[in-house]
């Protein structure tokens, strides 16, 4: 442990909270960036985690007590992943001032993305693992104590024994109420003191009126209270809360953690050539480009790179959707927070920290991630007149029943206070929307906003660009006609030694087309080149690097000198000094899994359309190919847009897909918005869902799993209000003893955190739904 | 009958002391990776 923490010195050490240090400027790119990067005084956003936060409703107090202090621009707290997001003013107000107002409100916060954050969640898990098995033994061993008095009949126990079990149930209750409860004591105290009310203010009541009315049985069995016992109940139900807690918050880091997962590939430490040659593991945040790396199979590479020693593959799911391992051999670049899964490398770096895919990448997700979505909005706002109603109810059913027996009266209105669950209604909507972002994620599918979602999930029309998404960038040689004497496989390798040398759309066809047949280069070998820009390549070629040379020109006809072929579609020609020697057919790469896309959508009930920039019967070939029906060719950027809004003002919600560069207000425009991000750099990407790979088949698949996602949020919503519609009127008549309610109000909570998990596991490429 | 004024206390003391050993456990870290050192043998790093 010491060995991680000294790599972060000047951090607030564990134990005392030194918040001033976080006012030196230098640490503030660890948890944050700055919003008007070179002003030194401007605003900065920075990500931190919340501790101490149980439910939805505490978001609500952060984001109080952090907008109260001068200078924080805007707070946003999400309770599933407990991450908030401040920006503030460096000219008015330093971190360390919203840091104390927020623990003065009761909450630590911890900068995210330093190590000190995963430490203290250790710590607290610890904690929690700690009270749930004291809950869980005393919890038993109270059991053995109480179940005496209940088989036994009068006269069979000697009251000295009934008094000795009462007072062992009471000394092993003790611990669970001391120690066990006191994070719903310390957090219902929290809420008292700010004059609020929270979701454990009536947990902690009903736990501190049955531990009164059980110790007062004890000691004075005459007493006014009765002298009946509920150590028993008491110890079960906070044992059954602690298990609904310690389960929830195992699921949540799995769900809403897997974007947390994913945000912290990237390793705390390095091994970094020194000036003498030797490797030494340094910080990640003391790297500089040029350094070289050697990063071992099974670590993420910290930086974008080059590998400049040893072959390996990498895992690059992450941040191209691709789920092989890919090859990486020597040259090859690698990006952070791909995984090394080959062998030892050396690695150079070209890119760091914010310059990296990887960090767009994060940043996307974490924005994302702290959205409420419109339907968690509701909930929230529901919750709080909601356990103001539940108090009432409390009281008043305990006012009822005082008459007949103030044991009882007050046991009910335990009842009354355990069984509700709030937080059943505020967990539903995030737990499961960010259980599938997690999912989409994994899966090569990047969530930008949340409530695209809910969108999404309603959407009847898919309208496809046509360059860069339903095709490739680069076309495909279709045909090659060659002079007589010339076999076709020889025009193609002539052509594609000259290519090589060339990044054209067009040259880089014909070299996929020989490599496509061919494992090793061409046979030729240009000793001379030249490229004239918009027209074509000249140079001279020969056989295995000797002999004779032979001089040729590919481009454009004119270029070659040569009559163009009357066919509508692009292409190449190739001459020598005799004249023509071949032309070539570019095609349109159309993608492989257009036609099963298209087909997927289509079996979803969803119309599909094609809007091209491209000329009509380009648009209509492609559209064909891909079994697209409604087609528009010869679309401007306008007539894309106002096609988008004919077809919205038709009633019809519309997808759509798009490269994300030049289709930017179209899709700004549409209800829910996929681009590629292959091109792009993220940020700029205009777009509600970000496609890291290239397969096209991922959009069925999540146009799916946000049908599903809303199903299961509207479950959760159903499940809750359902639940508490049911419970509390049955724990008001007193059916419902304490021991029971308990449980009730555990499953709760749980069910509808189990029922968003399985939203995570789903795989994307499912097609139909 | 008499012993159980014996055996009930002695109980009690019982089960604190089974709570410091699980304390011990706890505070040792030895729940907190459960799956994790099984897997571990089947690494090779």
């Amino acid at each position: 442990m010491e060995a991680v923490l000294s790599l972060a010195p000047g951090l607030p050490a564990a134990s005392q909270p030194a918040w001033s240090l976080l006012d030196d400027p230098a640490e503030w790119p660890g948890f944050g960036r700055a919003l008007e990067p070179g002003d030194a005084a401007g605003r900065w956003e920075s990500q931190v985690v919340v501790e101490g936060m149980h439910c939805a409703a505490c978001a609500f107090t952060v984001e109080a007590a952090l907008m109260q202090v001068p200078g924080v621009v805007s707070a946003e707290v999400n309770a599933a992943s407990r991450r908030a997001r401040v920006v503030w003013a460096a000219a008015s107000v330093k971190p360390s001032r919203w840091f104390e107002a927020c623990a003065a409100a009761g909450y630590r916060l911890v900068p995210a993305g330093d190590m000190l954050a995963s430490a203290r969640r250790a710590r607290e898990s610890r904690l929690a693992l700690w009270r749930w098995l004291v809950a869980g033994f005393c919890m038993m061993q109270v059991m053995m104590y109480a179940y005496p008095v209940y088989i036994a009949r009068p006269g069979d126990m000697s009251s000295d024994a009934a008094q000795l079990l009462r007072w062992a149930s009471w000394v092993l209750t003790l611990p669970v109420v001391l120690f066990s409860c006191s994070p719903f004591f310390r957090s219902a105290w929290r809420d008292l003191r700010q004059r609020r009310i929270g979701m454990d203010l009536p947990v902690a009541l009903g736990m501190a009126i049955t531990f009164v009315v059980s110790t007062a049985a004890t000691f004075d069995p005459e007493g006014p209270l009765g002298h009946a016992l509920y150590f028993d109940s008491l110890t079960m139900f906070v044992f059954f809360l602690l298990t609904g807690r310690w389960l929830e918050s195992r699921l949540r880091e799995r769900t809403a953690g897997a974007l947390d997962a994913l945000m912290n590939r990237l390793p705390d430490s390095v091994l970094r050539r020194g000036a003498d040659g030797d490797f030494e593991r340094v910080a990640v945040r003391r790297l500089a480009v040029g350094d070289i790396l050697r990063v071992l199979p099974g670590e993420a590479f910290p930086a974008d790179g080059r590998v400049v020693v040893g072959d390996t593959s990498a895992d690059e799911a992450l941040i191209t959707g691709e789920s092989r391992p890919v090859a990486r051999p020597c040259g090859a670049r690698v990006l952070a927070g791909s995984h090394n899964v080959g062998a030892v490398v050396e690695v150079r770096v070209e890119a760091l920290g914010p310059d990296t895919r990887f960090a767009q990448i994060v940043a996307l997700m974490e924005n994302a991630s702290l959205q409420k979505p419109r339907l968690a909005r509701l909930a929230d706002r529901a919750a709080r007149p909601f356990l103001l109603a539940v108090l009432v109810a409390a009281a008043g059913a305990a006012a009822w029943w005082w008459q007949a027996d103030p044991g009882k009266a007050l046991m009910v209105a335990v009842a009354v206070l355990i069984v509700t669950c709030p937080c059943a209604l505020s967990l539903a909507t995030p737990a499961a929307m960010l259980a599938s972002a997690g999912a989409l994620a994994r899966g090569g599918v990047l969530v930008r906003n949340l409530q695209a979602l809910e969108s999404l999930a309603a959407v009847d029309t898919v309208v496809f660009d046509k360059t860069g998404t339903l095709t490739r960038d680069t076309p495909r040689l279709d045909r090659v006609y060659s002079r007589q004497g010339v076999r076709p496989g020889d025009a193609v390798e002539l052509a594609a030694a000259l290519a090589a040398q060339s990044l054209h759309p067009a040259s880089r066809a014909l070299v996929q087309a020989w490599n496509d047949q061919h494992r090793l280069a061409p046979d030729w070998v240009p000793v001379q080149l030249a490229e004239h820009a918009g027209a074509g390549l000249e140079g001279t070629l020969s056989r295995g690097g000797g002999g004779a040379g032979r001089r040729l020109r590919l481009g454009s006809a004119a270029f070659c000198g040569v009559a163009p072929l009357a066919v509508q579609a692009a292409q190449v020609h190739l001459s020598d000094d005799q004249g023509w020697v071949a032309s070539f057919v570019l095609a349109e790469d159309l993608r492989a899994d257009a036609a099963a896309t298209v087909a997927a959508l289509e079996a979803q009930g969803h119309a599909v359309w094609l809007l091209s920039g491209d000329s009509g019967a380009a648009a209509r070939e492609v559209a064909q190919r891909a079994g697209i029906a409604l087609v528009l060719g010869d679309c401007t950027p306008e007539d894309k847009l106002a096609r988008l809004k004919d077809l919205q003002a038709q009633g019809r919600a519309v997808a759509m897909v798009g490269d994300g560069l030049n289709d930017g207000p179209v899709l700004a425009h549409a209800h829910a918005s996929f681009a590629f991000g292959r091109a792009v750099p993220l940020a700029r990407a205009n777009a509600d869902f970000v496609v890291l790979g290239a397969a096209l088949d991922v959009i069925p698949g999540a146009i799916a799993q946000a049908r599903r996602t809303l199903r299961v949020v509207r479950q959760n919503l159903w499940w809750a209000a359902g639940y508490n519609a049911v419970c509390v009127p049955l724990a008001i008549a007193g059916w419902l003893p304490p021991w029971l309610a308990g449980l009730g109000m555990a499953a709760s909570s749980l069910a509808v955190v189990l029922n968003a998990a399985r939203l995570a596991g789903r795989p994307l490429r499912a097609g139909a739904a | 009958m008499d012993i159980l004024f014996l055996l009930i206390p002695f109980s009690v003391v019982l089960v604190l002391f089974i709570l410091a050993g699980l304390w011990w456990a706890v505070d040792r870290g030895q729940f907190d990776d459960v799956e994790g050192e099984g897997e571990r043998i089947l690494r090779n790093d």
